[in-house]
C-alpha cells in the first residue's frame, strides 16, 4: 500500500537522523520526523518546520502542542507556496507564511510575487510586521502592494518603522499607514492601487 | 513532551558538537568557538605579545579548524586538536610580530575597577611579566606557557609541537631560568 | 635562593593565568567566514540546511541602539552580524534563543554592562523568530523589534527579518 511504503521511506528518512530532534519525546520526534520529511519530498524547506519543534521542546510545551504547531506550519509552507510560485525561497516563503497569518490573502501574496523582483522577503516581512502592530491587513496590503514595484527594501523597512513610531506615541495603526502611504505620494486605499499593482505609482518621494 | 519551564540541558560535549557540526550544523561550532576562545586566546595573547596579532591568529586558527575538521580523528579530543592548529600558526605570526616593535598587553584587571595604587600596581607587575615573557626565545615561550600556564601534560605537548619530552623539559627548564633573571633584574631596576 | 626563584615563577604563572579579554566580536567574524563556504563538510545535505545559523539578529531594546555590523556585503547570501541587546539588571543570566540557533540557550549566551544585556550574530538573509530567556525560566520578548504575531506556545517571541538574496 502507499502509506505502507511512504511510512518506510519516512523510517529510514533523513530527519530521523538530526540529532535536534532527540530532544523530543519520542511520539512527537516520530509525528515531526514525518511531517518535515513529508515537506522535504514536496520540496518545502525542513529548517523552518524543525526550528519550530526547537522552539516547543525549550518552551516546554507538550507534545501534541508541538505536533499540531509543526503541521500547521507545514500547511501554510504550502499555501505560501502556490501563491508565490514553486521557485520561492525558503526565506520567502516564510515571510510568506507570516503575511498569510497577518492575514494576507494568498491573492495577494501573488500580486507582491508579479509586482517586485525577488527576493520578496522583505516586502512580505513588512506586510506582517506592519499588520502586527495593528494595521488592518486590507490597508496593510493595499500599502504594500502599492509601494512593492518601486520601493526598495529599505524604504519598506523605514515605512514600517515609521507606522511603529507613530503607534508608539498613540496614533491609530491604520491611520499612520494611511498618512505615511500618501506622504510617499502613493494614492492609498484606492481600488487602482490595489488591483493595477503592475501599474507603477508615483515614485515615491525619499524623506 | 511536557516539562517545566526552564531548560535542563548539560551542556554538549566536544565529541557531541562536533558530530553535529559534520552532520551540517554551522551553529554547533559557534558553540565550540566560545567554549575555547577564552583559553586559546589566552595562549595566543602571551605567546604573541600583541593582541591583535592574538585574535588575527585565533580567528585564523577557529576557521581552519573548521574547514580541516574531517582531519579531526578524536572528535572528544577536539580541544588538543584545535590548540595545535593554534600552536603553529602561532609560529608563524611570530616572525611578523618579531619585526614589529611590540605592544604589551594590559591585564584584564587593569580595566576593571581597582583602587588607584592598586590598579597602578598591577598594571606595572602585567608589564614587567609580559615584557620578561617576550625575552624568551620563541620555543622556551611556547613550552612554557603550555606547560606552566595551559597545564598541558609533556605527552600532549609532543603531539603539539612536534619536539621530544626531553627537549620540551630542557625548554620549559631554559625558559623557568631566564624568567628569574629577568624578573630579578626588573626588580633591581 | 632556591624557593625564592621558584616563588618568581609562580607568581608570574598566577599572572599569566588570568584571563584575557578577546574581541567579542571574533566569534561573530568566525562564523562569518565560515558561513561562506561553499562546500559543506561532510555528505551532501538540502541546500537550506547550509544555510542554518546559530547567531542573533538585530535588535534595539528601549534606550539601546542597534549596531549593524556587516562583515560582508549582505547581498550575496552571507551573513551580516547584528547585536542585540537587552535591559534587564535584575536577570542574573540572559540568553538568546531563536530560529537561528535551535532554540538553544547555551549557544548565545549574553554579556552584561551593568544591566545591559548583548551579544552580536551573523545571521544571512531569512526571517527568524527569537527571544530572550531570563534566569533560565522568563521568557521576554524584544521590547524594539516586531512582535511575532504566532507564539503558539504561548510565550512572546519577536521577529527579525534579514534582507538580500539567501538561496
Amino acid at each position: 500500500m502507499m502509506l505502507a511504503a511512504l511510512l518506510l521511506v519516512v523510517q529510514v528518512g533523513v530527519a530521523a537522523q538530526d540529532p535536534r530532534l532527540e530532544r523530543l519525546d519520542p511520539e512527537t520526534r516520530s509525528v515531526v520526523v514525518w511531517v518535515v520529511d513529508s515537506a522535504r519530498a514536496v520540496g518545502l524547506p525542513s529548517e523552518p518546520l524543525i526550528q519550530r519543534a526547537l522552539e516547543g521542546a525549550t518552551k516546554g510545551a507538550a507534545g501534541p502542542r508541538i505536533a499540531a504547531a509543526v503541521r500547521r506550519l507545514a500547511t501554510d509552507l504550502g499555501t505560501a507556496r502556490t501563491a508565490l510560485g514553486q521557485r520561492t525561497s525558503a526565506p520567502e516563503l516564510e515571510a510568506g507564511v507570516a503575511a498569510l497569518r497577518a492575514g494576507a490573502s494568498p491573492e495577494v501574496l501573488t500580486r507582491l510575487r508579479d509586482a517586485r523582483r525577488p527576493p520578496l522577503t522583505m516586502a512580505l516581512a513588512v506586510l506582517a510586521d506592519l499588520v502586527a502592530s495593528g494595521v488592518p491587513a486590507d490597508s496593510a496590503s493595499a500599502v504594500v502592494l502599492a509601494m512593492a514595484p518601486t520601493a526598495r527594501d529599505a524604504d519598506l523597512v523605514e515605512f514600517r518603522k515609521a507606522v511603529e513610531r507613530d503607534i508608539s506615541l498613540g496614533a491609530p495603526p491604520g491611520a499612520s499607514a494611511a498618512v505615511r502611504a500618501a506622504n510617499t505620494g502613493i494614492r492609498f486605499g484606492t481600488s487602482d492601487a490595489a488591483q493595477n499593482p503592475s501599474q507603477p505609482p508615483r515614485p515615491p518621494s525619499r524623506p | 513532551m511536557s516539562q517545566p519551564l526552564g531548560i535542563d540541558r548539560v551542556e554538549a560535549s566536544d565529541a557531541e558538537l562536533v558530530r553535529r557540526v559534520r552532520t551540517g550544523d554551522i551553529g554547533a561550532y559557534g558553540a565550540l568557538v566560545a567554549r575555547y576562545r577564552g583559553r586559546l586566546g589566552r595562549y595566543a595573547v602571551h605567546m604573541l605579545g600583541d593582541r591583535e596579532d592574538a585574535e588575527e591568529a585565533l580567528q585564523d586558527s577557529f576557521v581552519r579548524a573548521y574547514r580541516s575538521l574531517q582531519r579531526c580523528d578524536d572528535p572528544a579530543r577536539f580541544g588538543a586538536w584545535l590548540y595545535g592548529i593554534l600552536v603553529n600558526r602561532c609560529r608563524t605570526s611570530g616572525a611578523r610580530a618579531a619585526r614589529r616593535r611590540r605592544m604589551f598587553v594590559r591585564d584584564a584587571d587593569a580595566l576593571n575597577g581597582a583602587t588607584h595604587a592598586d590598579q597602578a600596581d598591577r598594571v606595572e607587575w602585567s608589564d614587567t611579566v609580559n615584557r620578561a615573557l617576550a625575552r624568551l626565545a620563541p620555543e622556551y615561550r611556547e613550552a612554557f606557557l603550555l606547560k606552566h600556564v595551559e597545564d598541558m601534560e609533556y605527552e600532549a605537548m609532543v603531539q603539539l609541537t612536534g619536539a621530544g619530552v626531553s627537549a620540551l623539559k630542557m625548554r620549559v627548564k631554559r625558559a623557568r631560568e631566564q624568567l628569574q633573571k629577568f624578573l630579578k633584574e626588573a626588580e633591581h631596576v | 635562593m632556591f624557593d625564592r626563584d621558584d616563588d618568581i615563577v609562580e607568581r608570574v604563572v598566577r599572572q599569566l593565568r588570568q584571563p584575557v579579554s578577546i574581541d567579542p566580536a571574533l566569534d561573530a567574524r568566525v562564523m562569518a567566514e565560515i558561513a561562506s563556504d561553499a562546500a559543506p563538510l561532510a555528505t551532501p545535505r538540502p541546500r537550506f540546511q547550509l544555510r542554518r545559523w546559530p547567531w542573533l539578529a538585530a535588535a534595539a531594546a528601549l534606550g539601546a541602539v542597534l549596531i549593524a555590523k556587516p562583515w560582508s556585503g549582505g547581498s550575496d547570501g552571507a551573513a551580516n552580524a547584528f547585536q542585540f541587546v537587552l535591559v534587564a539588571p535584575q536577570a542574573a543570566s540572559v540568553s538568546l534563543v531563536g530560529d537561528f540557533n535551535d532554540w538553544d540557550p547555551a549557544r548565545s549566551p549574553m554579556q552584561t554592562a551593568q544591566g545591559v544585556w548583548a551579544t552580536t550574530v551573523p545571521l544571512p538573509p531569512g526571517r527568524y523568530r527569537y527571544a530572550f530567556l531570563v534566569n533560565g525560566v522568563e521568557w521576554r520578548a524584544d521590547p524594539g523589534a516586531p512582535r511575532a504575531r504566532d507564539d503558539e506556545f504561548g510565550t512572546p517571541s519577536s521577529v527579525i527579518t534579514v534582507g538580500g538574496t539567501g538561496s
